[in-house]
C-alpha cells in the first residue's frame, strides 16, 4: 500500500495549532464536506477548535464529522480539516467526561 | 505554543453522545416528502392490483415502476457524485443536503424495483438485480451507522492517545522513562568502585548519633585495626548478612529481587506505553472501517448497476420482439 493511500493517524494538540495558524480561511474544506449541514465560517471554526468554549453550531459538526477526509484533498495549503475535527471531538469528549 | 488545554471548553458546549443524531437539518422536510412519494406508489400499487387483471412485472404499471424505481436509482447515484465533484455554484451544506438526497432516492429506488417486481421473482437477472439493490441499501444504512460510531470510537482512542494538553503521549511517557534510566544510571554510578577512594562517603553508613572516639567536627577517622579489642561494640566495618547495604548482589532475601526494582516506576510507564499503543491500533481499525465501508458500498453499486444492466439486456430480449411484430 503506498503512502496515498495509507490511513492517517490524529495530530496532536501543537500539530492541530500549527496547521490551524497556516489556514488562509479559503473555505474550499467546509465547501468539500458532506457532513457540514448549516452555515458556519471557518474563523470560528478554526478558533474554537484551538481553545476556549465550542458554540452549538461548532459542536454539532464536530459531532457529525464522519472523518471521511473529503476535506483534504481540496486544501490548497495541504492542511488536515479532518485531524482538527478530531482534536475538536477530543475536547468535547473530554468535556463530557469532566462533567 | 500548544492549544489551551479542554478544561475552558466548560462554559460552551461539551460531550460527545454515542451514536449523536446532530447534523440532520433540513433532514425532515426530504424524509417528509420521501414518505409522500412512497405511499403515493404503494397506494397506486394497491389501486392497481385490485382493478387490474395484468398484475405482472411486464403490464404497463409493471414498467411505470421499473421506469420510475431506475430513474431514482440513476438519480441517487449520479445527484451525489455529481455534487461531489463539482467546482462551480457550491455552497456550504449542498453537499449534506445531497447526500440526504442520495438516501431518500435509493429507498424509493428500492421500493418502486420492489413493486416492479409485483411479487414475481422468476427471472434471475431481475431477482439478482433485486438481491443487489437491497444489499446496496442495507450497506449504505450500516455506512451511516458506522459513520456515527466510528469516529466516537476513534475520538476515545486519540484522547487515551494524548495528553491533558495534547501533547503526544507516548514522548511524554518515553520521556519519563528516559528520566527514570538517568537517574538510575546515577544512582548505580554511586556504588562504581573507582568513584570510593575520592569520595568521602562509605559504602557502610556511619550513624551520625553514634560519634566514635576518634570523629572530629563530622568528619570520621579511618578506624584503628585493633579497635575490636577495646570494645564489644560492631566496629564499622563489620557487615550483617540482614543489612540492605550487604546486598550487592541480588538474591531471595534482597529487595531488588522484586520485579522492576532495578528501574522502578519503569514497570508502570511500560504498561501506560502499551496502552496507548493498543489504543493507536485500535484507531487505525476503526478508520479503516470507514475506509473499506465506503469502498465496499462502492462496489457494491458497481455489482448492482451490472446485475441491472444484465435484467435491463433480459428485458429488451423479451419487448424488443414483441413490438417489431406489432
Amino acid at each position: 500500500m503506498g503512502s496515498r493511500n495509507a490511513v492517517l493517524l490524529h495530530k496532536t494538540g501543537p500539530q492541530v495549532a500549527d496547521e490551524i495558524r497556516a489556514c488562509i480561511g479559503c473555505n474550499e474544506c467546509l465547501l468539500a464536506c458532506p457532513a457540514l449541514s448549516e452555515p458556519i465560517t471557518i474563523d470560528v471554526l478554526n478558533r474554537e477548535t484551538l481553545a476556549g468554549p465550542i458554540s452549538a453550531p461548532v459542536a454539532r459538526y464536530a459531532r457529525a464529522c464522519f472523518q471521511c477526509g473529503a476535506c483534504v484533498a481540496p486544501c490548497p495549503v495541504g492542511l488536515h480539516r479532518d485531524a482538527m475535527m478530531m482534536w475538536l471531538k477530543v475536547r468535547l469528549l473530554r468535556s463530557g467526561m469532566e462533567e | 505554543m500548544a492549544p489551551n488545554n479542554w478544561q475552558d471548553s466548560a462554559r460552551g458546549e461539551a460531550g460527545y453522545a454515542w451514536l449523536s443524531m446532530h447534523g440532520w437539518h433540513g433532514w425532515f422536510g426530504r424524509l417528509l416528502l420521501t414518505l409522500f412519494v412512497l405511499a403515493l406508489g404503494i397506494g397506486v400499487f394497491l389501486w392497481y392490483s385490485r382493478t387490474s387483471n395484468d398484475i405482472s412485472p411486464d403490464s404497463i404499471a409493471g414498467y411505470a415502476y421499473a421506469v420510475i424505481g431506475t430513474l431514482f436509482a440513476v438519480m441517487a447515484g449520479i445527484a451525489y457524485g455529481r455534487r461531489r465533484r463539482a467546482t462551480k455554484k457550491r455552497a456550504i451544506g449542498q453537499l449534506n443536503a445531497s447526500l440526504q438526497w442520495h438516501m431518500c432516492l435509493a429507498v424509493l429506488a428500492l421500493v418502486f424495483l420492489c413493486l416492479h417486481s409485483f411479487g414475481n421473482f422468476n427471472p434471475r437477472s431481475g431477482t439478482y438485480a433485486l438481491y443487489g439493490m437491497i444489499a446496496l441499501a442495507i450497506s449504505g444504512f450500516i455506512g451511516r451507522f458506522l459513520d456515527r460510531l466510528m469516529p466516537r470510537l476513534i475520538a476515545g482512542e486519540v484522547s487515551k492517545a494524548l495528553t491533558a494538553q495534547g501533547d503526544d503521549r507516548i514522548e511524554s511517557i518515553s520521556q519519563r522513562l528516559q528520566a527514570i534510566v538517568v537517574h538510575n544510571t546515577a544512582e548505580l554510578r554511586g556504588f562504581d568502585s573507582s568513584n570510593t577512594p575520592s569520595s568521602n562517603k562509605s559504602l557502610v553508613p556511619v550513624k551520625s548519633g553514634a560519634a566514635l572516639p576518634f570523629a572530629d567536627a563530622g568528619q570520621s577517622l579511618q578506624t584503628p585495626w585493633d579497635l575490636a579489642y577495646i570494645s564489644l561494640e560492631a566496629t564499622p566495618q563489620e557487615l550483617s548478612r540482614d543489612g540492605v547495604q550487604y546486598r550487592f548482589v541480588p538474591d531471595k532475601k534482597s529487595e531488588l529481587a522484586r520485579p522492576g526494582a532495578l528501574m522502578p516506576g519503569a514497570q508502570e510507564h511500560i504498561s501506560e506505553l502499551q496502552e496507548v499503543q493498543q489504543a493507536m491500533q485500535r484507531e487505525h481499525f476503526y478508520r479503516y472501517v470507514i475506509r473499506y465501508w465506503r469502498r465496499f458500498h462502492v462496489l457494491l453499486a458497481l455489482t448492482t448497476l451490472g446485475l441491472t444492466i444484465w435484467h435491463l439486456v433480459y428485458a429488451a430480449q423479451l419487448l424488443i420482439p414483441v413490438f417489431l411484430h406489432k
